[in-house]
């Protein structure tokens, strides 16, 4: 009799972390964190580490590039014409397209960058659940402190999303908001919730300063997962590809959703629901995890 | 010269650099880079493509710098 091999994620918790993925990767509340802390609170034995956890996460953090990447395609298709425009005439000019390229560009390079060199050490580092609920709780007082600012940010402007934020970020803004995504390499710090924190502390508005945060999210996390799709696809793929794919479509439905309802909420609303949930939810399962 | 014609000179150098570097990260295992690199490490046969992946994005990036640098100046109405 041949022995089965045991699955390393179950169908079922491939659902449930597809879904929370999809959802927490866009939603200001760290995916990362929420995918260390789920399964240590469900008592399940899938740590961040874990190579085919590690494999799992990069197919559905693709899926969810995608979904960013299909969303804003139309926006996408016009800033790389606008690349191109620049390239061709060796200058950016007025042109808001080319600019916000070029915007999106100087942001992602240091977030590249840091994500390459210190990925590896800081997953050693901050592995546990409980430093993943501690540092969810101080993401709160971050996204708090970014609402305390949005406050004194100015009014939305006329004119296109676009044209305003590649009116309002110089360089050096850029380069800042694109840095600050490192943080989310720690678990429990949220990358949109950074690059949106950045965006309202250089002046933008908080609907401008999510457009910007998604249109950021997308080279970075595509480029993050397509590097390690090889794992996916290789031997440490092996018993994972069949849930990594249930998990990735429902992480694409999720970010779907959350995508088309976080673009409309930010016209009108405040990060403070964000921040309140990431202190409480912090701090009770610090406590939890504590006890 | 102008400040504009050195900052050309100066990222094509710093392109031509990071990007031999990349080469170097890319086909050398770490016990084979010169020893002031970051990640040599004597005996591991470990190749540290995500450094060569950073040289490299560097290197395009002075690349785009020196392109954009080297332009025709508009002249301001």
């Amino acid at each position: 009799m041949v022995a089965l091999p045991l699955a390393l994620i179950s169908y079922g918790q491939a659902v449930l972390l597809g879904l929370l993925q999809g959802v927490t990767e866009l939603f200001p509340i760290s995916s990362l964190g929420h995918s260390v802390i789920v399964p240590q609170l469900l008592g399940w034995d899938i740590h961040q580490n874990d190579s085919f956890f590690i494999t799992f996460l990069v197919a559905t953090h693709l899926a969810t590039a995608l979904v960013l990447l299909a969303f804003f395609r139309r926006d996408w298709a016009r800033i790389l014409r606008g690349l191109g425009r620049s390239l061709r005439n060796r200058e950016i000019g007025d042109d808001s397209d080319a600019r916000l390229g070029w915007l999106l560009v100087v942001g992602t390079v240091p977030a590249g960058l840091l994500g390459l060199l210190l990925e590896h050490a800081l997953r050693g580092l901050f592995a546990s659940g409980s430093s993943a609920a501690f540092f969810l709780m101080l993401n709160g007082f971050m996204l708090y402190g970014a609402e305390r600012l949005r406050r004194r940010a100015p009014a939305a402007e006329e004119g296109e999303s676009d044209e305003r934020i590649a009116g309002r970020v110089s360089w050096r803004d850029a380069l800042g908001v694109g840095a600050a995504q490192a943080i989310a390499l720690i678990p429990g710090f949220s990358r949109s919730g950074a690059t949106m924190g950045g965006g309202l502390l250089v002046g933008l508005s908080n609907e401008d300063s999510a457009r910007f945060a998604f249109l950021l999210a997308t080279p970075i996390i595509g480029a993050a997962a397509l590097l390690k799709l090889p794992e996916l696809l290789g031997s440490s793929g092996n018993g994972v590809r069949g849930p990594a794919l249930v998990g990735s479509l429902c992480s694409a439905l999720t970010a779907y959703l959350a995508v088309r309802f976080l673009m409309r909420y930010f016209e009108t609303n405040r990060l403070t629901p964000f921040a309140v949930y990431c202190v409480v939810a912090g701090a009770a399962t610090s406590l939890y995890f504590a006890l | 010269m102008s400040d504009n014609r050195w900052t050309v000179i100066a990222a094509c150098i710093a392109g031509v650099l990071l990007i031999v570097i990349a080469i170097v990260y890319f086909a050398e295992p770490a016990k084979s880079l010169p020893g002031f690199f970051p990640g040599h490490e004597a005996g591991s046969s470990h190749h540290h493509v995500k450094h060569g992946i950073a040289a490299l994005l560097l290197g395009i990036g002075a690349f785009v710098l020196a392109w954009f640098q080297s332009g025709p100046r508009r002249v301001e109405a």
